[in-house]
C-alpha cells in the first residue's frame, strides 16, 4: 500500500466529505451580469400602488426583492389606511403568483378545447367580431379607476359598441339616492368618526366590509382610545340581527328585527327631535318638515316592530342627542332590503337630527362614484342578452356567473350572447364560459389608478415584469381598436396604457405622486346641507320578504372573501372567520333554540330553500343571533378554482343561488330579500373550527376592565408594573414567592435590547388581518380544510375570540363549541395569541438538542436546523403557538409559481421541524444591518413586524423594552392599570404585555332585547353569565 | 418481598418428583427443538405485521408525521404512549432478575429468564418509538451527545435527554444481564448441541466449563450486575416520568409520577410476564417448573402492584381537586367525563378494580383467569398512558387552543408491527436460548434434595 501523506488524506478525506454532501440539493446563485438601476441584491425595493381588493382603494407599498414583490403593506401616507392593510389587501399578492393563472389568450376552438393563441390573433378576432356585432357589443365589468373606465368610455364609442355596465356586488346606490333623497344632494356620504363621541351602526359592518373598513375601525378606535378619553371615548352602539364582528367590538348591540334598522332610526331620531325641539336646538332642518315625518314613530310605537324596547330606544334617543359629535351609520350589504333608500335616508335623518352633517358626517356634492352603474343596468344588460341584442360581451374584473343570482338568469342570457370576452387573469366561473380569454395582468403587474373618494387620487403601478404572456385590460382595448382599423385608433390615444394613465396625471407632479403612491388632499368638507323636501315623499315602511318560511335569510359578507373574491387566497380561505372561527367552509348561523327546534347541532347540514333556489349548509347553532333569523355568509360555493374549489366541485354553498335578483328604490341590489325554510338533511360536515371553545374559565388571556374601575383604580386585572414593579395585584393573592417581573429583564445583561410588545386589547377588533399578514411575511403555508380540520393550521399568530371571563364550570365544555354567547350580549374579548418570547419560557428548557434556545435580546429562538421534531416543547407551551410541519408544506404547499412570492429572508421550514413566531426576527436584523452602518443602535420604530404593522387600529406595538422611551413601554405605561400578561400565574415572564379591553357603561342596566331573544335577557355587559340563548 | 419459607421452595417444583438433571436439561431444551406448524403460523403472522408496521414507519419517514391521527395540540399521541407503555413493560425483567435475586426470592428462578429476555426485547422495541416519533429522524443523532466541531451540544436540561440516556442505559444493562446469566445455560446447550448452534453457543458459552471458578464468576457477576441493575428498575422510569412531570401541562405536571410510573410499570411488567409465560408452560409442557406457586407470586405482586397504581388514581384527582387550581380541576374533569372518558375508564377498571379480584387464592392459581386478567392489565396500562399524556396535551391551559385526538389507522398498523417486533423477537428466543434458567432450577433441585424438610 502506498504510503499516505497528511496532504493526500486531506484530499482523500475531502472527496468523502463531498461525497457525503452530495445527497444536498446543489444551488446556484448567479450573479446579475448588468445589475438593474436601484436594485440591491439582498435590499428590498418599495413601489407605492393601490390595493385593487375592494372599492376602498387603501395605498400599497409593495415590497419586492429581486424583482419580485413578497410583501404588501399599506402606504403610511395614504389618508384612507394610513399604512394599515386588512387581510384581503394583504392576500392580494397572491392573485400575482396565482397557480391557475391563464399563461396566454385562448380561444375556444369548435372542438369546445382552449387554444392558446398569440395576442395578435387575439386581437385580430376580437377586432372581427367587434366590427361584425356593430353596436351589439356590451362591456360588463367591475369599477375601474377613472382613468381606465375614461378609456373604456373613449374605446366603446370609437367602436360604436352599445352597453357598459359597470357592476359591483357590493355597491352603494341606496346610500347615494337617499342622500338626495334627504339631502337633495346626489353624494355619497363620508364618514369620519375619528373624533366622534356616539356612533350608532345600523348593520353596515364598519369595521368588515362597508365603505372604507381599515379607515372606519382605526377611527371608531382613535376614538374610544381611553389613553386620550378618560370617559372611554365614543360609544358604539350596533344594530343588527347577528353578532358580527363590528358588533362584537360595540358597547351595545340591540338585536333589532332585520329590516326595521330605518323604523329604529326614525325612533330615535324621534327622541333626540324631540329632545332638541324642547331646548330650542336646531334639528338640522325645517322642524315643520321633520317633525311630521317622525310623528308615527314614537318609541312605544316601533319597539313592536323593532323588537327592541321603548325604553331601550328612548334611552338611546336620549344618549345620541346629548352626544356632541355623534354619527349613525346605515346599513350595509347584509341589510340593504328592498326598501335600502328609505332605510338608509332615516339614518341618514337621524344624523340630520342629531347634528352630525358637517361633524362626522360630510356630504359632498359630486362626492357620488359617477362611474358606478347600478344593479338595475345588470338586469337590464341582461335582458339584452336574452333577447339576442348583445352578441359581444367583454367582461372584465368581475365573475357574475358566480355572483348573480340564478334567478337573474344571467347564465342563460350568456348562452345567448354569441361571443363572449372573457379578461380574467385567473379563472373562475364567469371565464370558463367564455369563448376568448384575454387575460389580463394583476393588480401587481398593472398600471392605473384609482379615485376612492374626493380628495384622493391614488396611482397604481406595477412592481414586477408580468409572469406570463398576459395584456392589460386597456393596452388590449387599443390593440383592438389599431386592429379594427385606423379610423378607429385614431380616436383614440396612441401609446399604451402606461401613457395614458401618465398624461391623465399630467397636472401633477407624476414622480412625486408615483413615489408617494398619489396625490392626497385634505378630505373635503362638505357643503353645509339641510334636510330637504324630498324626504317627505319617502315612505318609511318595512320591506317585504320573498318567499314562506320561519326564517328571515340574511346574507352577510364574508369579512376575509368580501363577494367571493377572495375565495381562490388560500390564505383567506385559511384565515379562519373572525366570529365563528370556521376557514375553507360555509355555514348557516342560527340560534340554539332554533336548531334545537330543528332538532339539529353543529354541523349537522341543513337546507335552506327560498322560492329561488335551496342550498345544503353545515349548521352553527350560536347565542349571538335572533331566533327567527338564519345567516349565511357571502363567497364561499365556488366550483372553480385550486383553492376556491373542492377540485371542481363547490367548497361551500354560494348563498347568493337562493337569492331573488330585486333591487332597491335606487335600482341597487337588495340582499335581505327572501324568507326561507329551514329543514335538517340529516347528513353531517365537520366544521373546521379553529377555536375549541370561547369559555376562558377565568384563566386570564383576555382581560376586561370595566370603565368605572379604570377611573377609581379599582382595577380587578392582574396588572403588570412597566418598569420594575412586582406582579400579582388580586386581593388576596401572594405572589412574593415570585421573582418581580421586569419585562426588560430577560435578556443577557449586555444586550441593549428585549424585545417585546404592547397588545391593545380594547383596541383589537379581531379583524384577523394580522394573521395573513404574518403568513405572506414569514411564508408560513396554508394547510387547507383538511389540515383545519385536524387544527394543523400554521399560523403563528392567531385571534382568540373569548365571551367574558368565562365560568370555570367542568360542565363546559362538553359538547364542544358551545358558545357563551347571549342575545345582546356584547363582551367580545379578541385576544391575538402569538409566541410570548416568555422571559421563562417552558419550550426552552425541554427541547433535548437545544434548536430552541433563549437569545441575548430576548427572543426565544427557533432553530429549523438543529430541530429534530420531538414537539416537546410545543407541548410545554402554556400558549399553544408553536406549529408543526407536518408533511413538506414547503413543498407541496407552494405550486409553481407561488413559491416565487417566498420572503427570500425567511427559511422555508421543511418537514417535520417546529416553527413559531420570530417577532419577524428577519426584520430585526435589517434594521440592525442599517443601525450597525450607522454606528447606532436601533431605534425604536425601526422594527415593525408584520402583525403590528398591519394592524389597521394599531393594537399592536412592538419595540425595545430597554429603552424606556419605546412606543411600546410607553403603551403599556398609558395603560398601566390594564396591563397583565397573559396566564401569568405560570410566570413565564412573557415580552408581550396586554392591555386589558375597557367595557364602557358597566353597570348600566342594558335593555334586553324583547323578541326572539329565546328568553335570554342577559344584559349586555353580562354576557359572561353563562345562559345561552 | 419476604422470601418464601423453605418448605415452599421444596414444594414449588411439586407436583411431580424432582427431575433429575438430564430431565430437567431435556425439558427445557426440549423448547429449543423443532418447530411445529404452528410455531411458523405465529411466526408468520408475526413477521407480517413487522412488515407492515415497517412499511408505515417508512411511508411516514417519507410523506411526514402528518399521516398520524395528531392534531393540535396533541403533539404526543400513540407513539411516546406506546413507548411508556413498552419502557413499562421492561421494567418487570430487571425487577425479577435484579431485585428478587438480591432478596434471595428463589421462585424467580423459574420466570427470570423469560422477564430478563422480554426486558430487552421491550427496551428495543420501545427505543424503535423514539424514532418513529421524532419528525426527522434522519437528524435523530442530534440527541446523542457525540463531540463535534459545530460545538454543538445537547441540553441537559431536557428530560427527554435524560430519558435518552436513561433508556440506553437500562438496555445495556438488561443485555448484559441476561447475557450473563444465560452463559451457564449455553454451556449445556453447546454440549448438546451440534452443528451451527454449537458453534454458535460455543463461542457464547465463552468457553463455559462449569468449574468452580467459572461459577464463583458468575455468581459475583450476577450478584453486582443485580446491584447495579437495581436501583435502574426506579430510576429508569422515573426518569420516562420526568418526560411528564417537569412540564407544566396539567395532569401531567405532578410530583407523584416518579412511584406512581414505577408502580405502573412492574404492574404492566409483571401482567406482561403472565401473558407471555402462561402460554409457553402450557404449549412446551413446563407445569413442573412454572407452578402455580409462581403464579401465585406473581398474581400476588400483581395485586401489590394494583393497590399502588390504584392509589395514584384516586391521589392524582385528590391533588387536582385539593390544589384548587381549575386548570389542573378541569383537566381531571375532562379525563373522566370529556372525550377521552372511555380511555379512562377502561384504565381505572382494568388496572384498579379487576385486579382486586386477586385478593381469592382460587383466582390467583386460576390459570385461564390470570390469563385473561393479565391480558386486561396489559390493555389497561396502555390506556392508562393514553390517558395521561393524550387527555393531558388536549385541555392544557387555553381553552381557545384545546383538541380532541383520535388514534389514526396508520399509528395503529405502528402499533400492531410494535406487538409483532416483539412477539417475533421472543419467538426467536424460545428457539435459540433456553427459555428458563437450567443452571438455576438445578441448584434449586440440589437444595431441595440436599434440604427435603426445609430449612437452608
Amino acid at each position: 500500500m502506498p504510503e499516505v501523506d497528511r496532504r493526500q488524506f486531506l484530499k482523500l478525506a475531502g472527496a468523502g466529505g463531498a461525497a457525503a454532501v452530495g445527497c444536498e440539493p446543489v444551488e446556484r446563485l448567479i450573479p446579475y451580469v448588468v445589475q438593474p438601476e436601484e436594485m440591491t441584491p439582498g435590499m428590498p425595493l418599495f413601489y407605492a400602488s393601490t390595493c385593487q381588493e375592494c372599492p376602498a382603494g387603501c395605498g400599497l407599498h409593495v415590497r419586492t426583492r429581486e424583482g419580485r414583490p413578497v410583501k404588501l403593506e399599506g402606504n403610511p401616507e395614504h389618508p384612507i389606511n394610513r399604512g394599515a392593510l386588512c387581510g384581503r389587501g394583504q392576500a392580494g399578492i397572491g392573485r400575482t403568483y396565482h397557480p391557475d393563472r391563464y399563461h396566454q389568450p385562448m380561444l375556444r376552438g369548435g372542438d369546445g378545447e382552449w387554444h392558446p393563441i398569440t395576442w395578435e390573433l387575439a386581437a385580430e378576432t376580437l377586432a372581427a367580431m367587434i366590427s361584425g356585432a356593430g353596436s351589439k357589443v356590451a362591456i360588463l365589468g367591475g369599477p375601474t379607476g377613472p382613468t381606465l373606465s375614461r378609456l373604456i368610455d373613449q374605446w366603446m364609442a370609437a367602436v360604436g359598441a352599445g352597453t357598459r355596465v359597470v357592476y359591483e356586488p357590493f355597491a352603494f346606490e341606496a346610500l347615494v339616492e337617499a342622500s338626495r333623497s334627504v339631502f337633495g344632494v346626489a353624494s355619497r356620504p363620508l364618514f369620519d368618526l375619528s373624533d366622534a363621541d356616539f356612533v350608532i351602526d345600523f348593520g353596515a359592518e364598519s369595521m368588515e366590509s362597508w365603505l372604507s373598513p381599515i379607515e372606519h375601525a382605526r377611527q371608531i378606535e382613535e376614538a374610544r382610545d381611553v389613553s386620550k378619553h378618560a370617559n372611554g371615548g365614543a360609544r358604539l352602539i350596533y344594530v343588527g340581527p347577528r353578532l358580527s364582528t363590528t358588533a362584537g367590538n360595540a358597547d351595545e348591540w340591540l338585536p333589532a328585527k332585520p329590516g326595521s334598522e330605518g323604523i329604529l332610526a326614525l325612533a330615535i331620531a324621534r327622541v333626540a327631535f324631540d329632545r332638541a325641539r324642547a331646548r330650542g336646538r336646531p334639528v338640522g332642518g325645517d322642524p315643520a318638515l321633520i317633525g311630521p315625518v317622525l310623528a308615527d314613530f314614537s318609541p312605544e310605537a316601533v319597539a313592536s316592530q323593532t323588537e327592541i324596547p321603548a325604553e331601550t330606544i328612548r334611552r338611546i334617543g336620549e344618549a345620541i342627542a346629548a352626544s356632541a359629535r355623534p354619527a349613525a351609520l346605515p346599513p350595509g350589504t347584509a341589510l340593504s332590503s328592498q326598501r335600502a333608500v328609505v332605510t338608509t335616508a332615516a339614518v341618514l335623518l337621524l344624523n340630520a337630527v342629531v347634528g352630525a352633517i358637517g361633524k362626522t358626517v360630510q356630504i359632498v356634492p359630486g362626492a357620488a362614484s359617477a362611474e358606478a352603474g347600478s344593479f338595475d343596468d345588470v338586469i337590464r344588460l341582461i335582458g339584452a342578452m336574452k333577447s339576442g341584442d348583445v352578441e359581444v360581451l367583454l367582461i372584465h374584473d368581475s365573475n357574475p356567473v358566480y355572483s348573480l343570482p340564478p334567478d337573474a338568469g344571467f347564465a342563460a342570457a350568456l348562452e345567448q350572447v354569441n361571443f363572449v370576452v372573457s379578461f380574467a387573469s385567473i379563472p373562475d366561473e364567469t371565464s370558463g364560459k367564455a369563448n376568448l380569454i384575454l387575460p389580463d395582468h394583476t393588480p401587481l403587474e398593472s398600471w392605473g389608478d384609482a379615485a376612492p373618494r374626493a380628495g384622493v387620487r391614488s396611482l397604481i403601478q406595477p412592481s414586477v415584469r408580468p409572469l406570463y404572456d398576459t395584456q392589460a385590460l386597456a393596452d388590449t382595448l387599443l390593440q383592438t381598436a389599431r386592429a379594427m382599423g385606423t379610423g378607429i385608433a385614431a380616436r383614440l390615444p396612441s401609446g399604451s396604457f402606461r401613457g395614458v394613465v401618465e398624461s391623465a396625471w399630467s397636472g401633477t407632479d407624476y414622480r412625486k405622486a408615483l413615489a408617494k403612491g398619489g396625490v392626497f388632499e385634505s378630505s373635503p368638507s362638505g357643503s353645509p346641507v339641510e334636510v330637504a323636501e324630498g324626504l317627505a315623499k319617502l315612505a318609511f315602511k318595512e320591506p317585504q320578504l320573498e318567499g314562506e318560511g320561519s326564517f328571515v335569510l340574511v346574507p352577510y359578507p364574508s369579512p376575509h372573501l368580501y363577494d367571493g373574491r377572495g375565495a381562490n387566497l388560500p390564505w383567506l380561505q385559511e384565515t379562519p372567520d373572525p366570529v365563528t372561527k370556521i376557514a375553507w367552509q360555509s355555514w348557516a348561523e342560527l340560534s340554539h333554540a332554533a336548531a334545537a327546534a330543528l332538532g339539529v347541532g353543529m354541523g349537522d347540514v341543513v337546507a335552506i330553500e327560498t322560492p329561488f333556489g335551496r342550498i345544503e349548509v353545515p349548521a352553527f347553532p350560536r347565542g349571538g343571533i335572533r331566533d327567527d333569523v338564519i345567516a349565511v355568509p357571502i363567497g364561499q360555493g365556488h366550483t372553480v378554482g385550486r383553492f376556491a374549489s373542492r377540485e371542481g366541485a363547490a367548497r361551500g354553498a354560494n348563498v347568493i343561488s337562493v337569492l331573488p335578483a330585486l333591487t332597491d328604490e335606487a335600482g341597487g341590489r337588495a340582499w335581505l330579500t327572501a324568507r326561507a325554510k329551514v329543514s335538517p338533511t340529516g347528513r353531517f360536515e365537520r366544521l373546521a373550527i379553529t377555536q375549541y371553545s370561547d369559555n376562558q374559565r377565568g384563566r386570564s388571556i383576555a382581560e376586561a376592565v370595566s370603565l368605572g374601575a379604570l377611573a377609581d383604580g379599582s382595577s380587578q386585572t392582574p396588572h403588570v408594573s412597566s418598569g420594575s414593579g412586582h406582579e400579582g395585584s388580586k386581593p388576596g393573592e401572594s405572589h412574593e414567592l415570585l421573582r418581580p417581573y421586569d419585562p426588560a429583564a430577560d435578556a443577557a445583561a449586555e444586550s441593549p435590547y428585549r424585545w417585546g410588545m404592547t397588545i391593545d386589547l380594547d383596541r383589537c377588533t379581531g379583524c384577523s388581518a394580522c394573521m395573513v399578514a404574518c403568513a405572506v411575511e414569514n411564508n408560513i403555508p396554508t394547510v387547507g380544510e383538511e389540515g383545519v380540520l385536524r387544527h394543523r393550521e400554521m399560523h403563528w399568530i392567531r385571534i382568540e375570540r373569548y365571551l367574558g371571563d368565562g365560568e370555570p364550570t367542568l360542565r363546559a365544555g362538553r359538547p364542544a363549541h358551545t358558545d357563551r354567547e347571549t342575545l345582546g350580549g356584547v363582551d367580545v374579548r379578541h385576544a391575538p395569541m402569538l409566541c410570548q418570547q416568555c422571559g421563562a419560557a417552558p419550550c426552552e428548557p425541554v427541547c433535548p438538542v437545544l434548536a430552541t434556545y433563549h437569545n441575548p435580546e430576548g427572543l426565544n429562538g427557533m432553530i429549523y436546523n438543529r430541530c429534530i421534531g420531538t414537539r416537546y416543547c410545543s407541548n410545554n407551551c402554556p400558549y399553544k403557538v408553536r406549529r408543526f410541519n407536518w408533511f413538506d408544506y414547503g413543498i407541496h404547499q407552494w405550486p409553481e409559481p407561488m413559491n416565487l412570492m417566498l420572503n427570500p429572508d425567511v427559511t422555508v421550514r421543511g418537514q417535520g421541524v417546529m416553527e413559531k413566531c420570530t417577532f419577524c426576527i428577519q426584520r430585526v436584523q435589517s434594521a440592525r444591518q442599517v443601525a450597525k452602518d450607522e454606528a447606532r443602535p436601533i431605534g425604536d420604530g425601526e422594527v415593525t413586524p408584520a402583525c403590528a404593522q398591519t394592524c389597521p387600529t394599531q393594537a399592536i406595538t412592538f419595540g425595545n423594552l430597554r429603552d424606556d422611551k419605546s412606543r411600546a413601554r410607553e403603551r403599556a405605561r398609558e395603560g398601566e392599570n390594564r396591563a397583565y400578561h397573559a396566564l401569568h400565574v405560570l410566570n413565564t415572564r412573557p415580552a408581550i404585555t396586554y392591555l386589558a379591553k375597557v367595557t364602557r357603561d358597566q353597570g348600566r342596566e342594558a335593555a334586553a332585547p324583547r323578541g326572539g331573544g329565546g328568553g335570554s335577557r342577559a344584559p349586555a355587559e353580562q354576557g359572561d353569565d353563562g345562559g345561552r340563548g | 418481598m419476604t422470601p418464601p419459607p423453605a418448605a415452599s421452595v421444596a414444594a414449588m417444583i411439586r407436583p411431580a418428583p424432582i427431575p433429575d438433571d438430564s430431565k430437567i436439561n431435556q425439558d427445557i431444551l426440549y423448547v429449543m427443538k423443532g418447530t411445529s406448524p404452528g410455531y411458523w403460523l405465529l411466526l408468520s403472522i408475526a413477521l407480517t405485521f413487522v412488515g407492515i408496521g415497517a412499511a408505515v414507519w417508512l411511508w411516514q419517514i417519507y410523506e411526514g408525521l402528518g399521516i398520524a391521527g395528531y392534531i393540535h395540540p396533541v403533539f404526543w399521541g400513540v407513539y411516546i404512549v406506546t413507548f411508556v407503555f413498552w419502557i413499562g413493560i421492561a421494567h418487570a425483567g430487571t425487577l425479577i432478575s435484579a431485585i428478587l435475586y438480591l432478596f434471595r426470592a428463589k421462585w424467580r428462578n423459574a420466570i427470570n429468564r423469560s422477564a430478563e429476555a422480554m426486558t430487552v426485547f421491550a427496551v428495543m422495541t420501545a427505543g424503535l418509538f423514539l424514532g418513529i416519533h421524532v419528525g426527522r429522524i434522519w437528524k435523530a443523532y442530534f440527541i446523542l451527545p457525540y463531540p463535534n466541531q459545530r460545538g454543538l451540544w445537547v441540553n441537559f436540561k431536557s428530560p427527554l435527554l435524560w430519558d435518552t440516556v436513561a433508556v440506553s442505559t437500562y438496555a445495556t444493562i438488561s443485555i448484559v444481564f441476561l447475557y450473563v446469566g444465560l452463559i451457564p445455560d449455553l454451556a449445556i446447550a453447546r454440549d448438546r448441541h451440534s452443528g451451527w448452534r454449537r458453534v454458535l453457543y460455543g463461542i457464547l458459552a465463552l468457553g463455559w466449563q462449569g468449574t468452580s471458578r467459572n461459577w464463583k464468576s458468575h455468581t459475583r457477576s450476577v450478584l453486582h450486575l443485580s446491584g447495579l441493575a437495581t436501583p435502574l428498575v426506579l430510576s429508569v422510569h422515573s426518569v420516562v416520568s420526568w418526560d411528564f412531570a417537569m412540564t407544566l401541562v396539567p395532569g401531567w405536571h405532578s410530583t407523584i409520577f416518579g412511584p406512581y410510573f414505577v408502580a405502573g410499570a412492574i404492574f404492566s411488567g409483571f401482567a406482561m410476564v403472565l401473558t407471555l409465560m402462561i402460554p409457553v408452560r402450557r404449549i412446551y409442557g413446563l407445569e413442573n417448573y412454572i407452578t402455580d406457586y409462581h403464579l401465585d407470586n406473581m398474581a400476588r405482586f400483581l395485586l401489590f402492584t394494583s393497590i399502588i397504581v390504584g392509589y395514584a388514581y384516586v391521589f392524582e384527582y385528590f391533588i387536582a381537586w385539593y390544589s384548587g387550581v381549575e386548570h389542573e380541576q378541569t383537566s381531571f374533569w375532562m379525563r373522566t367525563f370529556g372525550a377521552y372518558w372511555f380511555s379512562t375508564w377502561v384504565m381505572i377498571v382494568c388496572n384498579a378494580i379487576l385486579p382486586q379480584l386477586l385478593w381469592f387464592k382460587r383466582l390467583r392459581t386460576n390459570v385461564p383467569f390470570l390469563f385473561v386478567l393479565s391480558v386486561l392489565i396489559n390493555i389497561g396500562m396502555w390506556f392508562e398512558r393514553y390517558v395521561i399524556i393524550v387527555e393531558g396535551l388536549s385541555t392544557e391551559h387555553d381553552p381557545s387552543a384545546w383538541g380532541v385526538y383520535t388514534v389514526s389507522w396508520p399509528e395503529i398498523g405502528i402499533l400492531a408491527g410494535s406487538f409483532a417486533f416483539f412477539v417475533t423477537l421472543f419467538l426467536i428466543f424460545l428457539k435459540l436460548f433456553p427459555i428458563i434458567a437450567i443452571a438455576e432450577i438445578k441448584e434449586l433441585a440440589i437444595h431441595a434434595k440436599l434440604h427435603p424438610e426445609g430449612g437452608h
